[in-house]
Parts: C-alpha cells; sequence; structure tokens
C-alpha cells in the first residue's frame, strides 16, 4: 500500500514518513529504508529532526530504569578491547554490517570535522604548538547552534554556524563569561556559515582560564548598554583540544 | 546534571574522549535502559539494545550537532529507534500484546508530565485535538513501539484502514503543531 492510495499526492509524501517513521509503525522493510535515506538525504533528514523535536516531550515520560551491573563493560569490551577475535559477534549479520557502516561513517565525519576546524588554523608552522580550544554553544529549547574554536596562535575566534537564525531586525552577539563576573562582548557576530572574530589581549587572559562563551539576542548593531539585553539563545564552555 | 552539562558531554564523546563515554553513560544509562524496557518488554532483549545503543552513541555522537533535539531527547531518541529496529525485526507480534499494553499504560504518571512541562503542551495539545482513540494509537505508537499491525488487531481493524487512520491523525497533528 503506498501513500498515494490513502493520502492522495498532496498528502505530505516525505514528510508523512518521516513522521510514521518517527511514531515507529513502519513495517520492518520500509523502516530499513527510511534509515538509509536519513543517512544519504540532507532534506528528509530534517524532516525526520523536525518530527523527533514534535514528539520528543512525550519520550520525557519514560521511566528511568536502572540498568543491569556489567552493561557497562561489555559495551567497553565491544568498543575498546581492540580487534580480539570473538569480541564483536552480535547475531544477525544485518546488524554487523550496520554497525560497520556506523563506524566507518562516524570516521569519515569525525576526521571531516576535525579538518573543518582544524583548515582555517594551517597557517605558517609555529615554533611551539599553542593552545586550541572549542566549545559547542547550544541550549535547551533553542535550535541556536555554533562551533567556536580559539586558536592561541591567531588570537581570534572561529565560529561554525550549524543552526538557527537571529529574529528579523535582531543579531547574534556573543559574550565571554569569567566565573562570577559580568558578561563582556566579543561583538556582534557577523552573518555567515563561517566566521572569524578578533579577540583583544585582555579577553585573551580571559579565554584561556576557562571561560564560558554565551550567545544572546539583541536589537540589530549589538546591545547599547553594555550587557546582554536579550535572551541567552545558545552556550557552552571551552575543552582543550 | 544540567542539559548543558549533557551537551558537553556528547561534544566531548563526539571527540572519542572516554572519560566523557563514562559519566555519560552514569548519567544517562538508567533512562534509556527505561526506554529499552518499555519498547522492548523483555530484560534480556534491553540489556542487549542498551549495548547497541551506547555503542551507537559512542559512534555517531557528531551527529547531535546537527539535530534540534536537547541533549536528553537526542539519546532517547537513538535509545527508542534503536529498540524499535529490534522489535520490528523480530518475529511479527507476541502472542499476549494485549496484556502487554496493559502493563504499560502509554499515559505517562504525573511525574513525567510536570517534567515535560511546557515543552510537552504543545504536543499534548494537539494530541487532545484529535479523537480520543487516535490520540491513543498515537501515544501508544510511539511510547511502546507498536506496529501498524499491532494497533490493527487492538483497535480491530484493517491493517490498510489502521494505516490511513494514523496518516490522517499525522496530517491533523502537523497541521495543529504549525499552527
Amino acid at each position: 500500500m503506498s501513500l498515494a492510495d490513502d493520502i492522495g499526492p498532496d498528502g505530505g509524501g516525505d514528510d508523512l514518513v518521516a513522521a510514521e517513521y518517527v511514531l515507529g509503525v513502519l513495517p520492518s522493510d520500509e523502516r530499513r529504508q527510511a534509515a538509509l535515506r536519513i543517512d544519504a538525504e540532507q532534506a528528509f533528514a530534517r524532516l525526520v529532526d523536525r518530527w523527533e523535536v514534535y514528539f520528543a516531550p512525550l519520550g520525557l515520560g519514560y521511566a528511568d530504569v536502572e540498568a543491569p551491573a556489567g552493561v557497562k563493560a561489555a559495551i567497553d569490551r565491544r568498543l575498546f578491547s581492540g580487534a580480539a577475535p570473538g569480541q564483536a559477534a552480535p547475531s544477525a549479520p544485518s546488524l554487523l554490517s550496520s554497525l560497520a557502516f556506523w563506524r566507518t561513517l562516524a570516521v569519515v565525519a569525525l576526521a571531516a570535522l576535525a579538518l573543518y576546524i582544524a583548515l582555517p588554523f594551517f597557517g605558517p608552522p609555529a615554533e611551539t604548538p599553542r593552545e586550541r580550544l572549542v566549545a559547542s554553544l547550544a541550549a535547551d529549547g533553542s535550535d541556536v547552534r555554533y562551533l567556536a574554536v580559539y586558536d592561541g596562535r591567531t588570537d581570534d575566534i572561529g565560529l561554525s554556524h550549524v543552526s538557527g537564525a537571529a529574529p528579523q531586525g535582531s543579531d547574534f552577539e556573543l559574550w565571554v563569561i569569567e566565573g562570577q563576573q559580568p558578561p563582556v562582548s566579543l561583538g556582534v557576530i557577523p552573518q555567515g556559515a563561517s566566521v572569524r572574530m578578533p579577540v583583544t589581549e585582555v579577553l585573551r587572559a580571559k579565554i584561556a582560564s576557562g571561560a564560558v562563551f554565551a550567545i544572546s539576542v539583541e536589537p540589530a548593531g549589538g546591545s547599547t548598554t553594555g550587557a546582554p539585553t536579550g535572551p541567552v539563545v545558545a552556550a557552552g564552555d571551552l575543552k582543550a583540544i | 546534571m544540567t542539559p548543558q552539562d549533557i551537551t558537553k558531554l556528547i561534544v566531548r564523546v563526539s571527540m572519542k574522549d572516554r572519560a566523557a563515554f563514562d559519566a555519560l553513560y552514569r548519567e544517562t544509562s538508567s533512562k534509556l535502559f527505561g526506554v529499552c524496557l518499555r519498547v522492548l518488554r523483555d530484560r534480556g532483549e534491553a540489556e542487549e539494545a542498551l549495548q547497541e545503543v551506547y555503542v551507537k552513541i559512542w559512534t555517531k555522537a557528531d551527529r547531535f550537532a546537527v539535530s534540534d533535539l536537547s541533549p536528553i531527547s537526542w539519546l532517547v531518541a537513538v535509545a527508542r529507534n534503536h529498540a524499535i529496529d529490534v522489535i520490528r525485526a523480530r518475529r511479527p507480534a507476541p502472542a499476549d500484546i494485549d496484556a502487554a499494553v496493559d502493563v504499560s499504560d502509554p499515559a505517562p504518571g504525573p511525574e513525567a508530565l510536570a517534567v515535560a512541562g511546557s515543552e510537552g503542551e504543545r504536543i499534548n495539545n494537539c494530541l487532545d485535538e484529535l479523537e480520543k482513540d487516535r490520540a491513543a494509537a498515537v501515544r501508544g505508537a510511539y511510547l511502546n513501539g507498536d506496529s501498524y499491525a499491532e494497533l490493527a488487531e487492538r483497535f480491530s481493524v484493517p491493517l490498510n484502514t489502521m494505516r490511513t487512520w494514523l496518516r490522517r491523525s499525522l496530517l491533523k497533528l502537523r497541521e495543529c503543531l504549525e499552527r
């Protein structure tokens, strides 16, 4: 039975399949097809993610049940004990191939991410390695996500825009917060998928001492008070990499 | 742990940080085991599924960055989708589906509803706009992983009718959620 039999050509197509996938009702073969499409088609993956977001509050109703002892050790054996013979022996062959698939994909994605982060920083070789810090900026209930990379060698911050847009007539402003100190502005974040923001001497010390980055929504051009005036839509602390 | 702490752990796991992976397991495994158990209704299977789920989390943590889900919801989605893969792949349906469904009432308890709070309002309000049995079918599918075949049996309608029903319900839900 196809969608067209039921609902007609305008009935939702891919979006309904995405909804059925998230709900979990699809028969095994259709579910597998949908899973392959999530990996291969970004547009379809976004439809699925949107339905996951819609339904996610229902998922908070699952009760916690303590996991049996020994599960973590079994996971660690599978992931970290190298290629010891007989270790990876899940029963179904389809599972094996899918695991191999995930691993390959993850390695490729991670390599791509690492390259993405590192590429802008491959300047002339430095004599001593300088500190490099990364922060994933996000917040619950907000779709704004940035990946921030600070490189002690270039003294600027690279910002990769992952998702979320500032409302019409407003800008995102980047703040650095050190402990209980008031936030200090790093300026309005320029538009673009990948942007750089300069860092002054004073802020460099704050960043190096383990500060937190936060992004707030401000009137176009940035806060006029010197402090955040709008909601904080993403935040995260810096980790050395 | 705040959602932001969980986010940090997931980001560190995507960078293959084992200490972060250990902490993430400590903080979230009881939630995810609850998900596996609810869907699979078998401790042995749920235990095996939980292993697979954390293997997936280790290998695909980088995907969290492109999801709009909150960190806990993203982890629940990984667990739920895996558990549903497992039941779809196994034999058609347990014989005593009705009994099993009675045990696991699809309605979350008051505490869970409180947790869901205002973000849960929208989906719950929109489900309330559906006819009662259709809303129950959607909730049951989401929380218990009921298949079309199981839902058709429970509501005593042919499979195709069930699918038409549910798709119409999803279209109505979408209309309400986007309103």
